[in-house]
């Protein structure tokens, strides 16, 4: 019914697309996420994973470099997230815990390596769609499209003004939506202060559980794990040793990336037989795991399933 | 609309549609719909929600549902005696035989151990299947490395938080 409205719209959009180049897709990332980190904006997003629908509040606030960020889940249990400098809380007051994890947030894409902007030129055809607009804001449409079976396709619709994503789409080999997420509303250049990035509960409750997270402790160096069948346009940006929460034994981590997204490989010893294997998609995520001698490889990535699955099936140990 | 709220949940709709659709969910029948398939859904995967209240347009609806749904569960794997609650089906299994009640169950699967303890598990369960989980530390290290991440800043711990997060905060065994 209302479908009629917008379809001309698009194909409207769709005539005047161009093709542009490795660098512009470049300084069109960059720009994006340099306005996540730098802008202070709320909003409500609308996020939708899978089958599923969830609404969350979001504010980020940058105080003279210094960012914070507080998002609190509008559905169900009120959970939040909150990031400080160099720390990530997500309180989960259903579970009466909260986990504590480093604020591990690299901003790649200025960095990425000569490489890997060509992976991006070549695997994926950068197009600047056309503008539309989101939330009543005039936005810039660009996709990423996938020039093999091998990765998902990305459309981004990006603030006009200042490059903010004010909505993102994740579509798989047929083209359809796995994961999105969109602004319903957002105030930008708001004026905050340090209350509306608190967490709701600034000291936890005396029977609530803290789960300290070691996760981004990691010692790159040579595993001796191989993998043969990368995608062509994936580099290992990074190799190391993991050790995990609850695991005696350390994890190898290995890191391929295309410079959009990248896959991980994980490998450590089998300690029961017990150990789940299979394939699990959790919208744009794909993960597939597979015993292999005393060993589970769990390789996980913003890819197809496909993808994944070759990846898993070619490692070996030197 | 049922039929297409079905597609909405297999992922079967395309891009174009989901707009629509969206607007078609902000109406009271269409949510009913929307979340009585979920629950169904979330049931049959093992990952009904703490306190999910199972309101009466949604309890009418699964007494006239007549759709046979088949456990969408992962490779199954030899039958485990620990803490999964995951709930396996016959593929013939009519919704309306199963009991509001058992929805309403913890998840004990990836729980963490607080809710388990205090939950009470599904007794509904006529064989247990371990299907794959994500380790949430895996999930953690990887996002540090994935570059579109980081357009949208604090967004992939949204999916952290979600209330119907099939990544909880598990405590790792």
């Amino acid at each position: 019914m209302m479908a009629g409205r917008v379809a001309p719209a698009v194909f409207v959009l769709a005539l005047v697309a161009s093709s542009a180049s490795a660098s512009d897709a470049l300084a069109w990332l960059t720009r994006a996420s340099q306005a996540a980190r730098q802008l202070n904006y709320v909003g409500t997003i609308i996020y939708q994973i899978g089958p599923r629908v969830e609404s969350s509040r979001i504010t980020h606030m940058n105080d003279d470099g210094r960012e914070f960020a507080k998002v609190v889940n509008l559905d169900g249990p009120a959970r939040e997230v909150v990031r400080t400098q160099g720390e990530v809380r997500c309180y989960y007051p259903d579970a009466k815990l909260v986990r504590v994890e480093p604020g591990t947030f690299r901003n790649v894409f200025p960095s990425l390596s000569a490489e890997q902007q060509q992976s991006l030129a070549r695997y994926y055809d950068f197009r600047v769609v056309g503008d539309d607009r989101v939330g009543g804001r005039p936005v810039q449409v660009v996709v990423f499209e996938p020039k093999d079976g091998l990765r998902y396709g990305h459309r981004f619709w990006s603030d006009g003004a200042t490059g903010l994503l004010l909505k993102a789409r994740v579509l798989n080999e047929r083209g359809e939506a796995v994961e999105q997420f969109a602004f319903s509303d957002l105030t930008m250049n708001a004026r905050l202060d340090h209350a509306m990035v608190e967490p709701s509960w600034p000291v936890v409750p005396r029977d609530w559980q803290v789960l300290e997270n070691v996760s981004g402790d990691v010692v790159p160096e040579d595993t001796g794990w191989i993998v043969a069948r990368v995608p062509p346009g994936f580099e290992k940006i990074m190799e190391g040793w993991r050790k995990l929460r609850g695991r005696r034994e350390r994890v190898a981590h290995i890191v391929f990336s295309d410079g959009l997204v990248s896959v991980s490989v994980f490998v450590e010893p089998l300690v029961a037989a017990s150990a789940p294997a299979g394939f699990l998609q959790k919208g744009g995520l794909n993960v597939y795991s597979v015993k292999q001698d005393d060993h589970l490889i769990t390789v996980m990535g913003e890819t197809p399933g496909a993808t994944v699955r070759q990846i898993a099936h070619s490692i070996t140990h030197r | 609309m049922n039929e297409q709220i079905s597609r909405l949940m297999d992922g079967e709709v395309d891009a174009s549609e989901m707009d629509q659709l969206f607007s078609l969910l902000k109406g009271e029948p269409a949510m009913a719909t929307w979340s009585c398939y979920h629950t169904i859904g979330d049931a049959l995967r093992g990952e009904t929600a703490v306190t999910r209240s199972v309101g009466p347009a949604v309890a009418r609806q699964l007494a006239s549902e007549p759709t046979v749904l088949a456990p969408r569960l992962h490779v199954p794997s030899r039958p485990q005696v620990s803490r999964m609650a995951t709930w396996a089906w016959a593929a013939a299994a009519s919704i309306a035989a199963v009991s509001v009640v058992g929805w309403t169950a913890y998840s004990l699967l990836d729980a963490p151990q607080e809710l388990a303890q205090a939950g009470t598990p599904g007794t509904a369960r006529s064989a247990q299947i371990r299907p794959l989980t994500v380790p949430p530390d895996y999930l953690l290290a990887h996002q540090e490395y994935a570059p579109a991440n980081a357009l949208q800043g604090v967004g992939p711990y949204m999916r952290d938080v979600a209330a119907t997060s099939p990544l909880r905060p598990a405590i790792a065994e």
